[in-house]
């Protein structure tokens, strides 16, 4: 009797134990995951208790949970790119359809040779530090950026000179179309106010205030009542970093307005929110190594080359082999659609990209190039070679290992096999070129074409084509691209880029990439709140969903 | 029919859990990685009669996933805890039997290694190893031997002084002699509870490091993966893909428990009575 009581007693304190250890463990992970999340949880109820109260009273302040924190508030080094930078003002801006309209500039000409731009500026703008924004903050402004060598290529100007207060004159080495692109992302930064904190303390003239940056938890900005467009509606924003599940979980509890979540979650309804899927060219799609695998290295000692890849009619058979519309809707659970090319939907895409799935096609263009599968396992072969490669992908990021591993089981269908492998980032620079790697793209700039495909970034380090792809007739187009002098004749060669009739670098042409889809991105947003027209978004983690901000409002 | 006396029914008892655990591992590894893999079509199902544990987001079946990652966590934990507690033996033994500044550093060693969280150290010797089974297996051997070691240090200095001990030297045989005849034979139930309790402790670590994405690589079919990915999915309701993989984890542990429980009152002589 005593003995049993004392078995039942171990049995206990080993299930105790056990839960103890278990409960342990998960708190660990909090911690080591969710490295944002956790602190900042505390600072999300403190700032949702907050924005209920004053939701309640007034309902003039949000709460956005995004997935990623930007590294600087600083255009010149980054701030903004692609997306429009909210604490300052850029010269133009763009419209939901992607054109462009004047913000600081008033007007701008252009001269006959292409390398001259001229830009008139508003008097009446100011910083909110007070300070009147001038041609001279234009032009340190975009000498500081092209000083600074970072993610804004300016490389292409050679000077930028203010010839007094409202006029601001920019001299270009050579005609660059997506100047323009480039100067809607760079935000204005004020001459005499701007030293070495400035990413972590900006003083803008846009429409929001920066107030305080508490790193891995969240970015408070407010409302710049002498904004010149007119004050916006919101008057305070509390953006808050979290990991996409645990925003959905702070959705659920209600402590935030706006969450960025993953299409993963996109199915659970939460009441009192509603789910937008806006229209993205966050890509996701396999880069191929077009190259052979002869023994070469790049200069850090990584392989080049991959003897399946390198041939054609394989790469050709993956991307017609795919059905995309079964990925978009299966694995993204509807929130994204097929992905032809590297910016789907944008004005300088070309519609000819488009392929229909056809595994017929794929199997014939496999058997008339020589690949049999002759041992029966399935799996083609031709001159002893096996149609297998290894697919590489950054582990953790769930979206791009299902739809990789989604793809891998179409393609098994044609014979060819991808094995689906998670690494971290650094061992994909090592490998990067001679494995595939599911890659994502998507910008609101023409310019990513340019990189992706010019013969002079092959291989580089830079993971824009490290598929190695070299092509005269391609590089042709895209210089004529960037040296047309508007927008239409831009376009016109962007899209000659990818399919000029007979060639190109589309799926159909030479295909050095398989894309497969892009992403909706999936927001929840509390009933009530207009989070304005979201145009495309490009490739980022919620960071492009604020780009709108003065466009936001509480309806009811 | 005869009524069991308590060892008789303890043997049994450790017999049928051996032969459960051996059942459990060949299941898991003759499951082929192609019938892991699922399809796509039919992510996030809840529990079913086709998929018994449901499925996780990539479609692959959590029953298949586990039990391979059942049959992986034995693996990982008995090669570690067998290399982990023949390191015990030979550092116990010499800490006990060598010099006295030998035994000096073995016990300032064991201090150091004990001193240190064991999942931080394990965490750091398997990321310096390059991850992966190998690292997972060097960091939780490292690691175990310790409070074995002290154990084997502490029965051997009380066996040197037994009288047959003491016999045994004073009749000319060498300290190999002793050591071999004398010596192992006591050990070896302190050995295998060792080497039991070891193992829980490794199944656990390989869970846990695997969890927080320093063990195993994500496309490896192990519990710890299973948990890890299953958390992303839990806000979506996904409850399935994290409780039953869980509590597959905690009845291998408590099965191994139970064996180290029955294998102790068979080898102690404490017990022996009963």
């Amino acid at each position: 009797m005593k003995k049993r009581m004392r078995k039942a007693l171990a049995c206990l304190l080993m299930m105790t134990l056990l839960l103890g250890t278990a409960a342990c463990q998960s708190g660990q992970s909090n911690t080591s995951s969710e490295k944002e999340e956790q602190p900042s949880s505390g600072a999300v109820s403190s700032a949702s208790v907050e924005s209920i109260e004053s939701t309640a009273a007034a309902k003039d302040s949000v709460v956005i949970a995004i997935g990623s924190e930007p590294e600087t508030l600083d255009p010149t080094k980054g701030w903004g790119h692609g997306n429009s930078p909210i604490v300052q003002s850029t010269l133009v801006r763009y419209t939901a359809d992607l054109s462009f309209e004047n913000d600081l500039a008033t007007s701008y000409e252009l001269s006959e040779d292409g390398l001259t731009w001229t830009f008139t500026i508003r008097d009446d703008a100011y910083f909110t530090n007070g300070d009147k924004l001038t041609a001279q903050d234009v032009a340190f402004t975009l000498e500081t950026a092209k000083a600074a060598q970072g993610s804004v290529d300016l490389t292409y100007m050679e000077s930028a000179v203010a010839q007094d207060d409202a006029t601001v004159v920019i001299t270009l080495s050579r005609p660059t179309s997506i100047f323009l692109n480039t100067l809607a992302s760079v935000g204005i930064v004020p001459k005499d106010a701007y030293g070495e904190d400035y990413g972590v303390d900006p003083v803008g003239s846009g429409p929001f205030k920066f107030v305080e940056w508490k790193p891995q938890e969240q970015i408070i900005f407010t409302a710049n009542e002498d904004y010149y467009g007119g004050a916006p509606k919101i008057k305070q924003v509390t953006v808050v970093f979290m990991s996409e599940d645990a925003a959905l979980a702070a959705v659920q509890a209600g402590q935030v307005d706006v969450a960025y979540s993953s299409a993963a979650l996109g199915k659970t309804e939460v009441e009192g929110y509603h789910v937008e899927a806006i229209t993205s060219a966050d890509n996701r799609g396999f880069t191929l190594p077009v190259l052979p695998d002869e023994g070469k290295t790049t200069e850090s000692g990584a392989p080049i080359g991959n003897n399946v890849t390198c041939n054609l009619e394989i790469r050709k058979a993956i991307a017609y082999g795919i059905d995309r519309q079964q990925v978009a809707d299966a694995v993204l659970n509807g929130f994204g659609r097929p992905a032809y090319s590297e910016n789907d939907g944008m004005p300088w895409n070309n519609p000819e990209t488009v392929i229909e799935t056809d595994v017929e096609y794929a199997k014939k263009l496999l058997s008339d190039a020589g690949w049999k599968d002759t041992d029966g396992d399935s799996i083609v072969e031709k001159d002893g070679l096996k149609a297998e490669f290894t697919c590489i992908y950054p582990a953790g990021d769930s979206v791009r290992q299902a739809v990789a591993m989604a793809a891998a089981q179409q393609v098994k269908g044609l014979g060819i096999g991808i094995q689906v492998e998670g690494v971290s980032w650094d061992e994909i620079t090592q490998r990067m070129f001679s494995e595939a790697v599911m890659m994502g793209w998507g910008s609101a700039i023409p310019n990513e074409t340019y990189y992706l495909y010019r013969s002079e970034g092959a291989l580089l380090d830079d993971f824009y084509n490290p598929e190695g792809y070299q092509s005269e007739l391609t590089d042709s187009y895209l210089d004529a691209a960037m040296k047309s002098l508007t927008a239409e004749e831009a376009n016109e060669n962007w899209k000659k880029v990818q399919w000029d009739g007979t060639d190109g670098t589309a799926m159909k042409g030479e295909c050095p990439w398989v894309w497969i889809v892009n992403l909706s991105h999936v927001t929840y947003v509390r009933d009530g709140l207009s989070i304005g027209s979201q145009p495309i978004h490009g490739h980022g983690h919620g960071l492009p969903l604020i780009q709108n901000l003065q466009e936001w409002a509480w309806t009811e | 029919m005869k009524r069991l006396n308590y060892r008789t029914k303890a043997v049994i008892l450790a017999a049928a859990l051996i032969v459960i655990l051996v059942f459990l591992y060949a299941l898991g590894s003759l499951i082929p990685e192609s019938a892991v893999a699922g399809s796509f079509l039919e992510a996030g199902q809840p529990p079913s009669r086709k998929h018994l544990f449901g499925t996780d987001s990539l479609g692959r079946d959590l029953f298949l996933r586990t039990l391979k990652g059942m049959s992986l966590s034995l693996t990982v934990g008995f090669s570690a805890s067998m290399i982990s507690a023949v390191i015990a033996v030979v550092v116990g033994v010499i800490a006990a039997t060598g010099s006295k500044r030998a035994d000096a550093v073995i016990n300032w060693v064991i201090d150091l290694v004990m001193s240190v969280p064991h999942t931080i150290l394990v965490i750091l010797i398997s990321f310096a190893m390059g991850r992966g089974l190998k690292g997972l297996l060097i960091g939780i051997a490292a690691t175990h031997w310790c409070s074995l070691a002290r154990l084997i240090r502490g029965e051997v200095l009380q066996l040197r002084s037994q009288q047959y001990a003491a016999v045994s030297r004073k009749l000319g045989k060498s300290s190999g002699w002793i050591l071999i005849h004398h010596l192992l034979p006591h050990l070896l139930p302190q050995f295998l509870i060792g080497l039991i309790l070891m193992l829980l402790h490794a199944i656990l670590h390989e869970a846990a490091i695997s969890f927080l994405g320093f063990g195993l690589p994500p496309e490896q079919s192990a519990i710890g993966i299973i948990l890890s990915e299953s958390m992303r999915y839990l806000s979506a309701g996904m409850w399935w893909s994290a409780m039953l993989p869980g509590l597959s984890l905690v009845l291998i542990v408590l099965l191994v428990d139970r064996l180290g429980e029955r294998l102790r009152t068979v080898l102690d002589p404490y017990s022996a009575q009963e």
